[in-house]
């Protein structure tokens, strides 16, 4: 199955963390040296339309990270090729569901 | 024809350089943060939908806090560390120890950090 | 000096076990594979391979006290009591330290570990500049002792797919020869997501091969060189 050669696999495991750190960094420095944020300060910013798609790309990298992880895993451990298959599948659908999940709850908030 | 033959995999049996046990850490944090996912989006919806947000503080709380905190600080330093690997920084036995136990050491103090704070 | 060593007759035994041996010190006694030779004495079941007794063969590759070591050039002073010694780890065992290294072979040879060059030959020799063989330099003193392909988890849980790390080296070692013209199709070859891409820089590899060289850099410059062809 070529969804994902080895190459792509690495290469979007490590843009995906790339953008992730650069998130991450952010909210650090955001949160630990800017003044507290309230919950209405969060719930006002994420209602703008570019905070949200901020979040979205965020979001989408933190799945795209969380597959390739999984999908390492996976193939390291699970050897029977109906089982890798199954939770493969399994494990793809469930991200995507995450992936729904966040979009809606985010872009339902912007709106 | 395949005889039986046994393998010798006792991981006990086995020392470890301080690079495999901080990958190992990278990959138990990495599957703790993926479980954790799903709490974590319901999270982001409670806290764009709530009027407010209480936070507990009992015992049991703070050892998750202090297990995710470990999990994502010990999978983004090992990350950043793999990042540098990856172009050549730190890629001599030597470095790559040193910075595995920078990497083992920071994440420990993290976790110790959200546990008591 | 205490021992303590992996036993397996595959004709007496069901499984294998620990048995522990006494050795007498003797002044001539300074590696394992001395060691190896007098315990041999006691009990003459014992197997293990073994030939140049100087660290180039790659014959007494096993496990010492949790490291993958050469028996050969391992020191006894400064070994922990008692001293350990195992079979390679992963690697199905023929009988007591003896283990089949088919599978790790075949990996080796479907690097297609030659040089590859249909240019016609030259009068003497290919001709390569001083800096062109120092790329070799780090790859070609692979002993194919297995020590590396021993000790990396990524191959003891696929050591069917995964080619481990002495083939990848090896693979690197001709990808980087100068005189080679098979680049583009060697690099093809290895990027899979189980021949290669199983590698996690754990980094295990580096730390025991007897010869000092780095695995882990070698697929590095592989991942790298593989970036670079379909950037």
């Amino acid at each position: 199955m070529r969804i994902f050669s080895g190459q792509q696999a690495f290469v979007l495991q490590r843009l995906s963390a790339l953008v992730l750190l650069a998130f991450t960094a952010a909210a650090a420095l955001r949160l630990g040296f800017g003044a507290p944020v309230s919950l209405e300060q969060w719930q006002a910013w994420a209602a703008q339309p570019a905070a949200a798609a901020l979040l979205l790309l965020l979001a989408a990298a933190l799945l795209v990270h969380a597959w390739v992880g999984t999908r390492d895993v996976v193939l390291d451990y699970v050897h029977p090729l109906l089982l890798r298959l199954s939770i493969l599948s399994l494990v793809g659908v469930a991200l995507a569901l995450l992936g729904a999940w966040t979009a809606f709850v985010l872009v339902t908030h912007a709106l | 024809m395949n005889p039986d033959r046994p393998v010798f995999l006792d991981l006990a049996r086995i020392r470890f350089p301080v690079g495999a046990v901080a990958s190992i850490g990278h990959r138990i944090s990495g599957v703790l943060l993926a479980l954790v996912l799903p709490f974590a989006v319901w999270f982001l919806q409670l806290s764009l939908r709530s009027d407010s947000i209480s936070i507990e503080t009992g015992g049991f709380f703070r050892l998750a806090a202090l297990l995710l905190a470990w999990a994502g600080a010990h999978h983004l330093f090992a990350g950043v560390r793999h990042l540098l690997m990856d172009v050549g920084i730190g890629a001599s036995l030597p470095a790559a120890r040193a910075s595995a136990y920078a990497v083992l050491i920071a994440a420990a103090a993290v976790g110790l950090a959200a546990f008591f704070l | 000096m205490r021992f303590r060593i992996y036993r397996f007759d595959p004709e007496k035994d069901r499984k294998p076990y620990f048995a522990d041996y006494e050795l007498e010190p003797h002044p001539s006694d300074r590696k394992v594979l001395d060691a190896l030779t007098r315990l041999k004495e006691q009990d003459d079941s014992i197997a293990y391979r073994r030939s140049c007794r100087e660290g180039v063969c790659g014959s007494d590759a096993m496990n010492i006290n949790g490291r993958n070591m050469l028996a050969c050039i391992t020191p006894l002073e400064g070994l922990r009591e008692p001293v350990t010694l195992a079979p390679l780890p992963g690697f199905p065992v023929i009988r007591d330290l003896v283990v089949d290294m088919t599978q790790f072979f075949a990996h080796y040879h479907a690097t297609q570990p030659w040089l590859q060059n249909g240019e016609p030959p030259p009068e003497r020799e290919r001709l390569q500049s001083p800096a062109e063989r120092e790329k070799l330099d780090g790859l070609y003193e692979c002993i194919l002792c297995a020590c590396c392909s021993g000790f990396c988890p990524s191959y003891w849980w696929n050591p069917d797919k995964f080619l481990g790390p002495a083939a990848l080296l090896q693979a690197e070692r001709f990808v980087a020869d100068s005189r080679d013209r098979a680049g583009a199709e060697r690099l093809e070859a290895l990027d899979d997501v189980y021949k290669l891409y199983r590698c996690r820089t754990i980094m295990n590899c580096t730390e025991v091969c007897p010869k000092g060289l780095s695995p882990a850099r070698a697929i590095e410059r592989i991942k790298l060189a593989l970036l670079r062809r379909s950037a």
